[in-house]
């Protein structure tokens, strides 16, 4: 059974809303920022860039995940309008009013959270899906949740000490009590069927199964895929582009899973990078570190696995650390379904081997040997929220202190991710010190040329590269020192 | 004094309160578009608007030929077109506008825009236009004593130059305007501006039409920082424009991209300095060299570069000084105020030079400081002849030094890096001394209208704006206080052109202290009138004689101080001088006293007072990846008797924030064509939440009240920018211990992980 075409189905105010593209100013491509200003009571979403870099459109989202309802925060500017079929969407205005505010809202207030007022929404909202998440969080973790926020005013002192307090405070709130309504109108939306919305110029699918999302992906193979949309939105927001054809994978949950072997790790291509950052705090803790400063929480929401690497950015933070982890991209299409290295996966700059017919479905990470040691690192300009200007992965193999095999992955240092072959030839078979560090600090630039660009200057990026290698030196010697 | 709320806080938090861009939109409305120019300096020889014209949802093209007044926007100087006539001279000069039903429309009409260009040969750095000798307008001076007989008494003199970068307001609401035409020529502007008179101004001479048919309205802005002082009068004059063209309303909101493309910032600084001092490292003599970065137009560079050299000398006794400054022109957008209006640049240099003295002497910078801060009796007349009083800084450092234990926090920071090759720690304390008054003493000026409805509530109306720096809570306050009434009874109006006339910007951290007076002043008016009702209607109700200089204003009550039983609520004693037919309303002025400078002679009195602050900041740099970890800060902040002090200290950790951001990550790139790179969030870095110290002390100075301002308030809004120096003078601090601080590092401002990693390499070479 078809979905009912061109229509998607969300929760807002505590109503089913059937929004129909066919007859209406909203184009698939819309955001839900645009689509909340437009209305007349979501005004505290605020648009501060339209590129997920300040918050100040940040939504919570409540889904279904077990009969419970998980509530997450968004960036609502990278958000296509019919990715939220099936959801429910939370506003400031639906926390509380200025006559009966929300306990998160009033510390916000009580604790002078605001001075112009106009980040304060997106502040409220993030704060909000902390409130509601199950485990308490500790001050790392509140500021980890925040770093999507910008401020300009208050220096944020007082809106970490609003986020402790309510937090710390917390009781059942007006949410606890019509959840179980909330989740009743959520059950009610259809998804089993593929919603298609075709419109004169668009078309926009949204498959809830592999299945179909491979016979889609083999019917249209222009298509754009999107998972998180994290990154494609930017081409509407920002340069205005005209995106005919698109197929929203979001919605598939056979794909967003982790699960886990003494081997290996399988990771679904839908899986959110900050359920990853949860989920390899223990097994892959390179993986976690670079995660933990990866974007913010509310790109890490909705950003995927699969989409990191299928984008092949030059600066994609996952891609280093998992070619480390010597990583494996599983493709599939109607007919077939193929294992590759993702150190062989991508070929240029944003280029792969994935083919018009196919979707990444699956990664598959090996647990490292106990006498394997990776370690990553990032440096940006600013330590959250940025991209990276280098990054680095390496993983490393001592024999009686000689290195027997050892891996280098730089980002931000070439059109795509590449391995330091020269630096990691001079390193093989030597002993793991100082003087042989310093020497092969001087093959970095044999092995990249990187440019300048907005972050930095290539001489700068050379300098990083080959501290990186000092550090993870200096780093590897603290922990066999123990 | 006990703290207040955000008088807007509940409606910042739920969303209720509404910004230009959340009003209810009249009918009809348009959405205004600018096309800018994509070269840094070119002739226009030609353009074609007519294939642009004929999109389908297009309403109005126009360009300079379509202005019915003055094609001028400049607020000083007429250097600044509304729209670029025969030559553009920055990316991102406005050239053409656009009204269109929206941006698909106007996407389309922008392609359809033919433009022949001759393009011309652009300065885009300062040294650029020092080689060509372009200036915007003459340089400037001031000097006291003699600088040779100072040089020729030191033990030391050092010489070099150095250089400051610009900074990105990176308000959270971009520029926005909404322009709603009226009867006959009449324009209403809904403007996110921080100085409406100046933005009806411009309104009207760019329409050709009187001020008295223009009215231009602010309730809040989201952010503005010194960004909309000026700019906001170019989408206010655009907007305009195309409303009055098309006869709808016309909204205009710049795209963050746009707002950071086409809108200046602060002014970037090369600065020039020869020293001469004493064994000691007491300074004998300075000559300073001040080269400010103006762009293409003048806007308010030259009251920005004389903040800049009213500020050369900070908190220090110079003897002999001399201070040159001069107002580059480039190709750049035209910069413009923020925060601090050039006094972080002029502080810095000082701050450096002093820094470099102590390096060369072998001392801490804190010594240094100390030995030059100026007198309390005598070494206290700036070089602008005007006497430093009140002088705080010596309380300050006192305190300071013993709270942030500096003593023992530098030994221990010595012995970390003794210990750390690879991370090392720095310390350093920049003390600030704020001169507050604009510097044009005709605008310290203001006006108020205060309305008392015969309900008893109060309407105040002033000329200042609320850009989240707290001025209507203040304002609240004070009202509030001067009534005795709850302050639940005073309601803060919008600020709006048509309530209060001629007024001055909201700028120079003067916004409570000439708005709090004028409302002062309206309401000791309003209480002249209602005291000799008062002592006649308590004298009639109790049958005892209550006389007029006996009645006092409490709680609520109108009484006989005297006998305080003898009393009348302020709704009843409201309610019957209407009856009695009392006026109710009442507009007030206020002009700062006794200020005057004399530009050409460099002489004067320019400020009304001085604001005082300091600050110890430590941090952990990481040498191998420039990565800085903010561990501590400490500032110690004089407001004098702080009107409300969670919203001071508000203010001071805000600004301590933002001037840590231009010290350390903000960075302006630009290509060799004059494109600024990064004009996005994705690459233009402000401070983020886990940016800010680790351990962040910030207290208020208590105990000194200050004399003749508003309930012995200070000034708070820009003197704490200065602060967020220290953060970078620890930076360099602990770049210096990688060789036991015996060289200068040569760190560039902003001290981005980029320049830490060159000053590194630098030293290690």
């Amino acid at each position: 059974m078809m979905n009912n075409p061109n229509h998607v189905s969300f929760v807002l105010d505590g109503k089913t809303v059937n929004l129909n593209f066919a007859d209406s100013k909203y184009k698939p491509t819309t955001t839900l920022l645009q689509y909340l200003r437009d209305l007349p009571g979501h005004k505290s979403v605020k648009e501060g860039c339209a590129e997920g870099d300040c918050g100040a459109c940040t939504v919570v989202m409540g889904e279904l995940k077990n009969d419970k309802i998980q509530y997450r925060a968004y960036d609502s500017c990278l958000i296509f309008l019919p990715a939220v079929h099936g959801k429910q969407i939370i506003t400031a205005e639906n926390l509380g009013n200025s006559e009966n505010l929300h306990p998160v809202q009033q510390a916000m207030h009580d604790y002078d959270g605001s001075q112009c007022g106009f980040c304060t929404p997106g502040f409220v909202m993030s704060i909000f899906a902390l409130y509601k998440q199950e485990e308490k969080p500790d001050k790392e973790e509140i500021t980890n949740a925040l770093s999507g926020n910008l401020c300009r005013c208050t220096g944020y002192r007082p809106i970490i000490e609003a986020a402790e307090s309510s937090i710390k405070n917390r009781h059942e709130d007006h949410f606890c009590k019509c959840e179980d309504i909330i989740a009743s109108l959520l059950k009610k939306i259809n998804t089993k069927d593929t919603i298609e919305i075709i419109t004169e110029k668009q078309k926009y699918f949204i498959p809830f199964t592999k299945k179909e999302a491979l016979s889609l992906r083999k019917q249209f193979p222009n298509a754009l895929l999107i998972a998180g949309s994290t990154d494609i939105a930017l081409r509407v927001t920002k340069r205005h582009e005209f995106l005919p054809e698109i197929i929203d994978l979001s919605h598939i949950r056979e794909l967003d899973c982790f699960n886990i072997n003494k081997d290996k790790a399988f990771i679904g291509s839908n899986y959110s990078l900050e359920d990853l950052r949860n989920s390899s705090k223990s097994v892959f803790p390179a993986l976690n570190n670079i995660l933990n400063i990866f974007g913010s929480r509310q790109i890490r929401n909705r950003a995927c696995l699969g989409g990191n690497i299928g984008s092949a950015s030059p600066i994609g933070d996952s891609i280093p650390v998992l070619m480390a982890y010597d990583a494996e991209v599983v493709l599939e299409s109607v007919e077939t379904k193929r294992t590759i290295k993702l150190r062989e996966f991508i070929t240029g700059y944003r280029q792969t081997q994935c083919k018009p017919s196919e979707i990444i479905t699956e990664i598959i990470v090996p647990i490292p040997k106990s006498d394997i040691l990776i370690k990553s690192y990032k440096v940006s300009k600013r330590k959250d929220l940025d991209i990276s200007t280098v990054s680095a992965c390496f993983s490393l193999k001592l024999n009686e202190n000689k290195v027997e095999d050892i891996a280098i992955f730089y980002g931000g240092m070439s059109a795509f991710t590449k391995r330091a072959v020269k630096t990691e030839e001079i390193l093989k078979g030597k002993t793991w010190n100082r003087k042989n560090i310093e020497i092969a600090m001087k093959y970095i630039t044999e092995d990249y040329k990187p440019i300048s660009d907005a972050r930095a200057g290539f001489k700068v990026r050379e300098i990083m590269a080959a501290n990186l290698l000092m550090k993870f030196w200096v780093e590897t010697n603290q922990v066999y020192k123990h | 004094m006990t703290n207040i709320n955000h008088e807007s806080g509940k409606f910042h938090v739920t969303g209720e309160a509404i910004y230009i861009d959340d009003m209810q939109m009249p009918d009809r409305l348009l959405h205004g578009f600018v096309y800018v120019s994509p070269h840094a300096h070119a002739k226009i020889k030609s353009f074609d608007l007519e294939a642009a014209k004929s999109v389908k949802g297009v309403h109005a093209v126009l360009s300079f030929k379509d202005i019915p007044g003055h094609n001028q926007m400049g607020p000083v100087i007429q250097d600044e077109p509304v729209l670029a006539e025969n030559e553009v001279q920055c990316v991102g000069q406005a050239m053409f506008l656009i009204a269109a039903e929206n941006q698909e429309v106007a996407d389309e009409a922008k392609k359809n825009i033919k433009v022949e260009y001759e393009l011309l040969e652009p300065n885009l750095s300062i040294q650029d236009a020092i080689a060509k000798n372009s200036l915007l307008q003459p340089e400037r001076k001031i000097e006291n004593g003699d600088i040779n007989k100072g040089f020729k008494q030191s033990a030391h003199i050092i010489s070099g130059e150095f250089e400051s970068g610009g900074q990105e307001h990176w308000y959270l609401e971009t520029q926005i305007c909404l322009a709603v035409p009226g009867e006959g020529k009449e324009l209403k502007a809904y403007s996110s501006t921080q100085h409406p008179s100046e933005t009806q101004a411009i309104i009207a001479e760019v329409l050709g039409i009187g001020k008295n048919d223009v009215e231009v309205e602010c309730r809040r802005m989201g952010g503005a920082f010194g960004g909309k002082e000026t700019q906001a009068n170019h989408l206010a004059a655009w907007a305009s424009l195309l409303a009055t063209k098309t006869g709808r309303p016309v909204k205009l909101r710049l795209s963050r991209d746009e707002d950071q493309k086409i809108t200046g910032k602060r002014h970037p600084y090369l600065y020039k300095y020869k020293v001469g001092f004493d064994a000691e490292g007491k300074i004998l003599a300075a000559d300073i060299q001040h080269y400010a970065n103006g762009g293409y137009a003048t806007d308010l560079t030259m009251a920005i570069l004389e903040r800049g050299m009213l500020h050369a000398e900070n908190s220090y006794f110079i003897p002999n000084i001399r201070i040159v400054a001069k107002p580059m022109k480039t190709n750049l957008p035209s910069n413009v105020a923020f925060r601090g209006f050039g006094a972080p640049q002029g502080i810095f240099c000082i701050e450096n030079i002093i820094d470099i003295i102590a390096r060369c002497l072998n001392k801490d910078s804190a010594e240094i400081q100390y030995r030059n801060f100026y007198g309390i009796k005598e070494n206290n007349t700036a070089p602008y002849g005007a006497k430093v009083e009140n002088n705080r800084l010596y309380v300050l450092f006192e305190k300071l030094m013993k709270s942030s234990s500096y003593k023992s926090r530098r030994k221990e920071v010595n012995i970390f890096n003794k210990k750390n090759e690879f991370s090392k720690k720095g310390l350093a304390m920049t003390p600030v001394k704020f001169g507050i008054s604009f510097t044009t003493a005709f605008l310290n000026q203001a006006g108020a209208l205060v309305n008392i409805y015969s309900d008893g509530t109060i309407l105040v109306n002033h000329g200042g704006t609320e850009m989240g720096q707290g001025l209507y809570t203040k304002i609240r306050k004070i009202a509030a206080a001067e009534f005795g009434v709850d302050i639940k009874s005073i309601k803060v109006n919008a600020t709006n052109t048509s309530k209060v006339p001629n007024t001055s910007a909201t700028a120079a951290s003067s916004g409570t202290d000439l708005n709090g007076m004028a409302v002062k002043n309206a309401i000791e008016k309003l209480k002249a009138r209602l005291i000799e009702f008062a002592a006649e209607q308590l004298s009639n109700i109790y049958g005892k004689i209550v006389k007029k200089n006996t009645i006092v204003f409490e709680n609520d009550y109108v009484f006989d101080k005297k006998n305080p039983e003898l009393k009348i609520s302020f709704e009843e004693l409201i309610s019957k001088a209407y009856i009695n037919q009392i006026s109710l309303s009442a507009t007030g002025f206020y002009r700062t006293p006794d200020i005057y400078f004399d530009r050409a002679a460099g002489k004067g009195n320019p400020f009304h007072y001085y604001a005082f602050g300091m600050a110890v900041s430590e941090v952990l740099v990481d040498i191998l990846t420039g990565g800085v970890q903010v561990l501590r800060s400490d500032i110690l902040h004089d407001v004098g008797e702080s009107i409300i002090p969670n919203i001071d200290i508000g203010q001071i950790e805000g600004a301590f924030v933002q001037g840590m951001g231009w010290v350390t990550a903000e960075e302006m790139k630009y290509d060799k064509n004059g494109n600024l790179l990064n004009h996005s969030p994705d690459t233009y870095k402000i401070p983020s939440i886990q940016d800010i110290p680790q351990d962040f002390r910030v207290e208020l100075l208590k105990g000194y009240p200050n004399p003749n301002t508003i309930r012995k308030s200070k000034a708070v809004g820009e003197p704490p920018f200065v602060l967020g120096l220290s953060v970078w003078f620890a930076i360099k601090d602990a770049i210096a211990a990688i060789k036991e601080n015996k060289i200068e590092p040569n760190l560039k401002l902003p001290a981005t992980n980029e320049n830490i990693l060159l000053a590194v390499s630098e030293l290690s070479v």
